[in-house]
């Protein structure tokens, strides 16, 4: 439930889960690291100042849903949803491990508070627009987040849901683009050009927003100013930078996925983090 | 008119339609055939608000369904078999199989009964890939009454599913009777020299053909398989320890149906001579049904043939 904003803890609780999301993946052995750390501020904002949830009622009819369709990003979410109490804190160093219930990507089936199972790129967005046409139908007022990749936007299917949600007025639907500008073979305007994005969602029908995914003021005036929007659905392009908080990635196509074969590449990831008394909480 | 003077394919809309007046979670998704459905213009007309339309889209309306399936509703899409399958085959193994969300996958027009749409339209793999995925049921009714008892059952079980929908008329095979159950072949002649199976569209010639046998002296044992996954092994084994000799026929490729559920299990629990009826692994081509059953050899006199040749089989 939305809570009070103290920038100060705020900045210190960011620091702690990239500390957090980079001892995970690391441990694991390897990982969606880069646009895991390109999240922290957007999915930290929406659990602790916008979305309305119940941990011990993680699938409560009124709740608001995030379906994360960019799936491999899953560590982040797994941290919000553990620091928010959906499960114990102690599952989060068992990412990728045999028998787990935390995969590398989002997976509603094994763990409470994921609203739906992802990985395959270009189907979120699609199966947000279904929860929101349901809670539409329904006569709900909970709002449907859905966080897709810019280079994920590659995926025609996006695209055929972007005609549905606005030809059905999805204004439920809030959707946020992780726009750190890098995908896996590299920057997007070299892989497969997106611009003019913005001109792109606005020509199908959407109410178009922007923000710097890192600021927390831009962050939290965005996703409420979206959820006001009448009558057609709504995408926030978040400019982010892929890998943030951690030099030995930053804004590099390497980012996408680490291989941590040892011990001293562990160390790299770690002692490469831009903040470093943080304490892990399992 | 009785319900099996219909198409098939008006008795799926209608029966949407009793399903929606019982639950209003049931949902008709159409990807812009839905009068090739059946269920345009009458469930649109008696449920509006229940009717989607996702344009040419089958991936969004697939993936979407689970959407609307993961918020309690139950979604039916219909599409071509094409398109219900190879089309959309990752959203349906992610959004619905994977992520276990209660969407029903309908496909119209299953093999040689897309006629005129020819070789492009003409899917003869679905019964195939969509056996091969976990999580996912596998149904193929064979009449309008086995169908709306198939379309209740679905409506009814938190279970994703792919239904094979054959739009035109069909020989009734059962009568108001008929029940259905993912875990039960029906067996709709007994016999002691051949075991005969089929599923979907062929069931209704295969009965012909064990009547036609039955006055030559060949005694057919025939199973109707309206669940090709679940797959009833033990009824299956048990007529092929009887008549020791199988024959399978489909509206598919011989690959990985019906006939490759029948060997599957037959070669782990009952080694028995099989002879697969179908399309013997080749595309699709604008024709009749008369001109593909002769070019492919499942039409009616070649299940008969078949039967005589496996009858009272090898043990």
């Amino acid at each position: 439930m939305a809570g009070e904003f103290d920038r100060a803890e705020f900045d210190r609780l960011a620091a702690e889960w990239r500390y957090t999301i980079t001892d995970m993946i690391c441990r694991a052995g390897s990982g969606h690291l880069g646009g895991a750390l390109s999240l922290v501020e957007v999915v930290m904002t929406l659990y602790k100042r916008v979305m309305r949830f119940d941990p011990a009622n993680p699938k409560w009819a009124d709740r608001d849903r995030l379906v994360l369709s960019k799936g491999h990003a899953a560590p982040v979410l797994y941290v919000a949803l553990a620091y928010e109490g959906f499960f114990p804190k102690d599952w989060l160093a068992t990412l990728n491990a045999d028998g787990t219930k935390l995969p590398s990507h989002a997976d509603e089936r094994f763990v409470p508070g994921v609203d739906m199972t992802t990985g395959s790129l270009g189907q979120g967005l699609s199966c947000a627009s279904g929860m929101a046409l349901a809670g539409k139908l329904d006569g709900k007022s909970h709002t449907v987040f859905c966080i897709v990749g810019d280079g994920e936007c590659n995926e025609g299917q996006n695209w055929e849901a972007a005609m549905f949600a606005a030809h059905n007025q999805l204004d439920n639907l809030v959707a946020i683009c992780d726009d750190n500008k890098l995908q896996i073979d590299g920057f997007t305007d070299q892989v497969l050009s997106l611009e003019p994005f913005a001109d792109k969602w606005r020509a199908f029908g959407w109410e178009v927003m922007e923000m710097d995914g890192h600021d927390w003021d831009a962050v939290h005036r965005t996703l409420t100013a979206a959820q006001q929007v009448k009558g057609r659905p709504v995408m926030i392009l978040a400019h982010t930078i892929k890998g943030k908080g951690n030099r030995a990635i930053e804004n590099r196509p390497e980012s996408h996925n680490i291989k941590v074969p040892d011990a001293a590449a562990y160390q790299k990831y770690m002692d490469a983090l831009a903040v470093q008394d943080c304490t892990l909480p399992y | 008119m009785a319900l099996h003077d219909q198409e098939m394919r008006f008795v799926y809309g209608a029966v949407l339609n009793e399903l929606m007046a019982e639950n209003p979670n049931v949902l008709c998704l159409e990807a812009d055939l839905s009068k090739a459905s059946g269920t345009n213009p009458q469930v649109p007309n008696a449920h509006a608000m229940n009717f989607v339309n996702f344009g040419v889209a089958e991936a969004n309306m697939i993936s979407t369904a689970a959407g609307l399936a993961a918020e309690g509703k139950i979604p039916f899409c219909a599409t071509f078999t094409c398109f219900a399958s190879r089309r959309v085959y990752d959203q349906v193994t992610i959004s619905v199989a994977y992520g276990n969300n209660n969407v029903k996958i309908v496909g119209t027009a299953p093999g040689v009964t897309a006629g005129p749409n020819g070789g492009t339209h003409m899917c003869f793999q679905d019964l195939a890939i969509m056996r091969a995925m976990p999580n996912l049921h596998v149904y193929s009714p064979c009449d309008v009454y086995e169908l709306r008892a198939v379309l209740r059952h679905m409506a009814a079980s938190r279970q994703p599913t792919y239904m094979q929908l054959v739009r035109g008329q069909v020989g009734a095979v059962f009568d108001e009777s008929v029940t259905f159950s993912p875990d039960r072949a029906i067996r709709l002649r007994e016999g002691t020299d051949v075991t005969l199976v089929s599923t979907g569209y062929m069931t209704q010639f295969a009965v012909g053909v064990a009547e036609s046998l039955a006055a030559e002296g060949v005694s057919v044992e025939l199973l109707h398989y309206p669940s090709v996954k679940p797959f009833d092994a033990a009824t299956l084994v048990a007529s092929a320890r009887k008549t020791g000799g199988v024959v399978t026929v489909e509206n598919q490729n011989i690959i990985g149906g019906l006939g490759g559920a029948v060997c599957e299990v037959l070669g782990e629990q009952c080694p028995t001579r099989v002879k697969r009826l179908g399309v013997p692994d080749q595309f699709g081509e604008v024709a009749s049904e008369t001109y593909l059953f002769d070019k492919h050899g499942f039409g009616p006199a070649h299940i008969a043939a078949a039967c005589r040749e496996l009858a009272g089989g090898a043990r």
